[in-house]
């Protein structure tokens, strides 16, 4: 079915191509077609319908006694669901704000501006839940088969959940913008759409690390949501096949779509607004100028790159998104837990390459100006050598505070966990700098997607130092003699094998 | 050895699958300004790109200064700028910290940067504006600091293509006294324009060139003589149409 060109459904059909397009159904980052795409994830899919099928039709029944533990499970699964549903519908949310080029075409449109922001808030809900729709259909459609009419309702509760995260993202979004304003919005809402998505693993790993011994206040908590009641217990129940609380869940998801687009479309026009003249308002927000000319060639090539990012919050905050996943880490190196020293060695070791992996291809692949720096008679060996400088000294900096802890606490820990951080680190950027393809800094989210094997290999390399990492340092470690050094000899050696693909299969200039 | 001549192209090709620059040979004077005109797609950015050294000849020698580009790349570059028509910018920095790591590549010691700094942002009206990034700047305060950051170093010889491109006409006037001031002071200027009227009043030669070769070289009366006369835009589209 074809909308009525301007009518709200054409405009819906336009939302959801363009949602398309942008998840790189069409095609790369260089707009090659993927035809093969398509077929292989429609037989994935069929291949998971296959797997429920075997998985679900030897199932007993669940016994009447059993349903509200079911009822609990789906509730689990739908506020852990609902953490990333939030996350993506902020991330949503904030690129229909600032990232989409095509706002002022469509204000300056006839249409009016409510089914505009109608439009863009239903096709984020169907954006976000399609992907789940996806992963739950298998399930669903094998249940209906195999005689469980009532899963069709999964169907109805994905989409009123997505609708309820959603709509909650936006308000927010918009509420920070009134607070805040657009500048800011931007970096707080990437932060807290990269919070909201790690939300689960960070309690999960706080809970494990912190009261691994001591049950307390988490399971507490976990008791006090299972609590029946409220919104999330009637989705867990809606979820398993129960009409009324299907039919709460769903007025709920209605209620709060319609209220939300109700009383801040005017705002989301507002804040468009003020998004498109926030670049301008930025300009005036640097004060202050310490150029400092007769430098060595290396130090103004370090401070330029260092400013650069020092003055991109939003690509800032992202980059630093990676340390929140070293907090856990954190806690655990401060209390000084030797028999947990292997896993955090490998932990800093993975968090050292990731960080160094995104400065390496902000700072090499997305040059803002690579043509100036070849015209210039300056030695690209120097250039190269200040880039990669300073792509490592902000991971080397922030893991020397936990490795000299480490050292002060047990020395062989604490050098062999500096031996592999710097490794990895180094190898990292080296990768990057070898596989690294020309980019702008806005592509910093897909830029896996660019360059699919230079990503490979820098996963593989830094995995590899990881585990270098965690048998060197369990082997050396107090009464840790189960550990068995000859697989840190294999894992060191994929690491310098990734380096040495990385390396044979660099980019040559022309 | 090479007297008067500034850059010289001897039989230069470059190919990108098809032929982009063929066989071009081109001299460019001493204290001159040169327009280097032609249709869409004629080579002339390419060509530019070649002199910059920012894309290596498939065949032919490029010389600038007398100082051959290809053996001895940083002595060439170290006498000319090059100004792209998307200027070469960092949206982050401040027009004083982009001139700062400017003249950092050319090596420029602080006692010539710094006062040359401060002159050029005061001329070309941008020090009301060193104190905000380059990202809130105008597309005609871009090309002015870019143009600032390409004199930094005092080159001899500068490269731009289409240097007047969006720029209003304060800033036009700003862009052309700045060249002619080049000029006049001894230092040698290589332009592509599409504003034929630009290089008819500002240039003391002019060069076309169509798919990647020179069809017709010289003054404005030169040209106009080897056609039906009239305006540049005349003989411009005559030469072109005929070639």
């Amino acid at each position: 079915m074809k909308g009525k060109p301007g009518s709200s459904l054409w405009l819906l059909q336009h939302e959801l191509r363009m949602f398309w397009f942008n998840s790189g159904g069409r095609g790369g980052a260089h707009g090659k077609k993927r035809s093969w795409m398509l077929p292989l994830l429609g037989l994935g899919w069929l291949g998971l319908h296959v797997l429920a099928f075997r998985m679900l039709h030897t199932m007993p029944a669940v016994p009447a006694e059993m349903l509200p533990l079911v009822g609990l499970g789906a509730m689990a699964l739908l506020v852990v669901v609902g953490t990333f549903m939030f996350s993506s519908g902020l991330k949503s949310s904030v690129d229909s704000l600032f990232e989409r080029g095509d706002v002022d075409l469509l204000l300056s449109s006839p249409l009016p501006s409510r089914s505009i922001f109608t439009v863009r808030l239903g096709a984020i809900t169907l954006g976000v839940a399609s992907v789940y729709l996806a992963l739950a259909a298998p399930v669903v459609n094998i249940g209906i088969f195999i005689g469980h009419a009532d899963w069709l309702l999964g169907y109805a509760v994905i989409l009123a959940w997505a609708t309820i995260c959603c709509s909650l993202a936006m308000l927010l979004t918009l509420l920070l913008v009134r607070v805040l304003g657009a500048r800011r919005t931007r970096v707080v809402a990437q932060v807290l759409s990269a919070i909201a998505g790690a939300l689960i693993f960070l309690l999960a790993q706080a809970h494990n690390l912190l009261h691994a011994d001591s049950p307390g206040g988490a399971d507490a908590l976990a008791a006090q949501l299972a609590r029946p009641g409220g919104a999330v217990w009637s989705a867990g129940k809606a979820a398993t096949g129960s009409w009324l609380p299907l039919f709460c869940v769903a007025a709920a998801a209605l209620g709060l779509f319609l209220f939300t687009v109700h009383f801040t479309h005017g705002f989301f026009v507002r804040g468009l607004q003020q998004a498109a003249g926030s670049v301008r308002a930025r300009s005036k927000a640097a004060t202050g100028t310490r150029a400092q000319f007769g430098r060595p060639l290396f130090d103004v090539v370090v401070r330029k790159e260092w400013r650069l990012i020092a003055r991109d919050p939003h690509l800032l905050s992202q980059v630093l998104l990676q340390l929140l996943y070293l907090a856990p880490l954190g806690f655990v190196v401060l209390r000084n837990e030797s028999q947990m020293a292997p896993g955090v060695a490998a932990g800093l070791t993975m968090l050292a390459a990731s960080l160094t992996a995104s400065l390496t291809w902000i700072i090499v692949a997305a040059e803002d100006a690579p043509d100036l720096l070849q015209a210039s008679p300056s030695g690209a060996g120097v250039i190269r050598l200040a880039k990669l400088a300073a792509a490592t000294m902000p991971a080397l900096a922030l893991m020397a505070l936990p490795v000299l802890w480490a050292v002060a606490h047990h020395w062989t820990t604490g050098v062999l966990m500096c031996f592999t951080v710097v490794a990895a680190t180094c190898c990292t950027a080296l990768t990057g700098m070898w596989q690294g393809r020309p980019a702008s800094r806005g592509a910093f989210k897909s830029r896996g997607k660019s360059n699919w094997i230079g990503s490979i290999l820098e996963l593989v390399g830094s995995f590899g130092w990881s585990c270098t990492a965690f048998v060197l340092i369990g082997a050396a470690g107090p009464g840790q003699s189960a550990y068995d050094a000859r697989w840190a000899g294999i894992s060191l050696a994929v690491a310098l094998l990734a380096l040495l693909l990385a390396w044979g299969t660099r980019r040559r200039t022309a | 050895m090479n007297g008067g001549i500034a850059l010289r192209l001897q039989d230069v090709s470059k190919h990108f699958g098809r032929p982009a620059v063929e066989h071009l040979n081109l001299a460019v004077r001493r204290g001159e300004l040169y327009a280097l005109l032609g249709p869409n797609g004629a080579g002339k950015t390419t060509t530019l790109r070649m002199v910059a050294g920012l894309l290596a000849p498939d065949a032919g020698r490029i010389e600038v200064l007398g100082i051959d580009l290809a053996s001895q790349p940083a002595a060439a570059k170290q006498t000319i700028a090059y100004l792209p028509d998307d200027p070469m910018l960092y949206d982050k920095l401040k027009p004083m910290e982009y001139l700062e790591f400017v003249a950092g590549l050319w090596g420029v010691p602080a006692r010539e940067a710094a006062p040359r700094a401060t002159e050029l942002l005061d001329w070309l009206d941008l020090t009301r504006h060193s104190h905000e990034l380059t990202e809130g700047f105008s597309r005609g305060m871009k090309q002015k600091l870019a143009l600032a950051g390409a004199l930094i170093h005092a080159p001899q010889l500068l490269i731009l293509d289409e240097p007047l491109t969006g720029l209003d006409a304060a800033a036009a006037r700003q862009v052309k006294d700045l060249l002619l001031n080049h000029v006049e002071s001894g230092g040698t200027v290589i332009l592509t324009t599409h504003i034929l009227e630009v290089a008819e009043r500002m240039a003391q030669r002019i060069g076309i060139i169509q798919h990647g070769r020179l069809i017709a070289e010289g003054s404005l009366d030169e040209l106009r003589a080897r056609t039906d006369g009239g305006t540049l835009e005349d003989v411009f589209l005559q030469l072109t149409s005929q070639a």
